[in-house]
């Protein structure tokens, strides 16, 4: 008994260095003054922070990358939720084929998705390629496993029909039932998918890089270019993204205790 | 996917009442002409332009577009695909273990939470989280230096060893969130059965366990290959241009970088689809059949 335990301790000892010395190191290193040469950093300064941080560049990607997230969410909720309803009250045949489109995302490459889109839009007088708003669009696709997951759970944790029905008794048309009787019942699934689709978006490189590049930086871009050449304040850089996918994680943790979901794949390597 | 609570029967008259025949299907047509215009569309036009040859429809731009570099990129991600799905698999499945059978709620709570945020990382911060880590003036390389163990020259995190470590960093955490479940059903009941007819820890799981978990494992593992197979942000963020993998080369041909008739890249990345799609297929279809019998 006692050597089974020692066993496990092992096990999750190695793991945990494993997953914490790599985020540790990195943090350490953003406070450092210099560490390249010693086993410890030979002095701790804030100058690198304040340097990253300090910088309009900075400022702009983050804001890009939120407004671009925010959008991103905003776009796949009003795609997403009204259709998991309509699919799930009153066109159940649909189902299968619904599903087969959030679940083809996961086995879409984002440098092929990147390729069949400016294939397709380059030569479309639209404003599209090289805007933000084929970024939203190709994010939506993206994410839709994610939203689409996380409502539909949550319409198969209540009683549509029977909630429908009464609204509908009441004079309600099919639209206000959605808004003022379904949606306040699957809040916490649409909260849920909504911090899954904008930590995603908010953390992804390749779509990014590939459909606008220089033209519209995102928070990652400006990352990946700082790692060139500032490995100090890419490291600043990075600590924020961890920061940032830490606490969009505990969200979801705590909202996953009242009805949520757990996502079972990642997008955005 | 499917599953869960069936509110309505079929023989329930209100259900006429609700529906109205085939003008619901209406209510699809917003997702339906999104999802064409930007998922179905650009992927049949990859099919389209990929398969059409100077003579008609065929397979020739396949033949022509596998050169052998492009055909050591397939070679690449595959085996970096399958080392790491392999090796996450493996580790993930003790480290899942151990994590349900740890007697501490909250330990398990804690390392659960861990699984799920670092399932979450990746991409560049990840990539250069390791640059930092385990680079050439890494922590942990220079920390191994005082105590007489030199990693470089024989190893580089830049090279497509050390991108299997980053990569074995995000599919970890993804093994455990998706096999315990799977391990959670693993009734008691089973072992004592196994124990008191005389069978050994070995044949329990030999015998007993693996056989249950198999379809879990594989489908997981499928998923694993996949979430490797298509990465490109961590790859291009340790490594550059340096390492030949297939999703590097179709980035390049984005780019513009490297000058390659359109077809021939549209066969490559018809290629690569298929390779994710019979991955995500498999999964699905496996994990599909867990769910029903569970249930």
């Amino acid at each position: 008994m006692k050597r089974a335990a020692a066993w496990r301790a092992v096990v999750i000892v190695l793991f945990l260095v494993f997953m914490i010395v790599p985020i540790i190191a990195t943090a350490l290193f953003s406070v450092s003054t210099r560490w390249d040469r010693t086993i410890w950093p030979e002095g701790l300064t804030l100058a690198w922070w304040v340097k990253v941080i300090g910088r309009s560049a900075f400022q702009d990607t983050l804001g890009n990358s939120l407004a671009v997230a925010l959008a991103t969410v905003a776009v796949s909720l009003a795609l997403v939720t009204p259709t998991a309803y309509w699919v799930h009250l009153r066109v159940p045949r649909a189902r299968p084929w619904i599903e087969l489109l959030a679940l083809i995302p996961f086995g879409l490459p984002g440098v092929v998705l990147a390729l069949g889109l400016i294939r397709l839009y380059s030569n479309v007088p639209l404003p599209l390629i090289n805007t933000a708003n084929i970024l939203v669009a190709a994010y939506v696709v993206l994410t839709l496993p994610f939203m689409y997951r996380a409502v539909m759970n949550a319409l198969e944790a209540i009683d549509v029909r029977t909630l429908s029905e009464a609204a509908q008794s009441l004079g309600a048309g099919g639209w206000r039932t959605l808004l003022s009787i379904i949606l306040p019942n699957i809040l916490p699934g649409v909260v849920n998918g909504s911090l899954l689709v904008f930590s995603t978006v908010f953390a992804e490189f390749t779509l990014a890089n590939l459909l606008i590049g220089t033209r519209f930086k995102t928070f990652p871009i400006y990352l990946v270019e700082f790692t060139r050449f500032d490995a100090r304040q890419a490291s600043a850089l990075a600590v924020i993204s961890f920061l940032f996918a830490w606490a969009i994680s505990i969200a979801v943790l705590l909202l996953a205790g009242r009805g949520g979901y757990r996502r079972e794949a990642t997008g955005g390597r | 996917m499917t599953g869960g609570p069936r509110m309505e029967s079929a023989n329930d008259p209100r259900r006429h009442r609700l529906r109205r025949g085939r003008a619901a299907w209406l209510g699809l047509v917003p997702i339906l002409l999104f999802a064409l215009a930007f998922e179905l569309l650009p992927i049949l036009m990859l099919v389209h332009s990929s398969l059409v040859t100077d003579d008609g429809f065929g397979l020739g731009n396949f033949g022509r577009a596998l050169t052998p570099t492009m055909l050591s990129a397939f070679a690449n991600s595959i085996q970096l695909s399958l080392v790491t799905a392999a090796v996450g698999v493996g580790l993930g499945g003790i480290v899942a273990y151990a994590i349900i059978t740890t007697r501490s709620v909250m330990v398990q709570h804690a390392l659960t939470a861990l699984a799920d945020v670092t399932a979450n990382f990746g991409g560049a911060p990840l990539a250069f989280a390791f640059i930092i880590t385990l680079g050439s003036t890494g922590v942990v390389t220079l920390l191994l230096q005082a105590i007489g163990i030199d990693l470089y020259p024989g190893f580089r995190i830049y090279s497509v060893a050390g991108l299997a470590i980053a990569y074995v960093y995000f599919q970890l955490p993804l093994l455990i969130l998706l096999i315990i479940p799977a391990l959670l059903g693993l009734e008691r009941e089973w072992r004592e059965a196994a124990t008191s007819l005389g069978a050994t820890s070995v044949q329990y799981w030999l015998r007993v366990a693996l056989p249950i978990l198999a379809p879990s494992l594989l489908g997981s593992f499928l998923l694993l290959f996949a979430n490797a197979f298509g990465a490109y942000a961590t790859a291009w963020t340790l490594t550059g241009p340096d390492i030949n993998l297939i999703t590097v080369q179709i980035a390049a041909l984005v780019r513009g970088e490297v000058q390659l008739d359109p077809a021939l890249a549209d066969a490559l990345a018809l290629l690569s689809i298929a390779i994710m799609a019979i991955c995500v297929a498999g999964y699905h279809f496996l994990t599909g059949r867990v769910r029903r019998r569970a249930s």
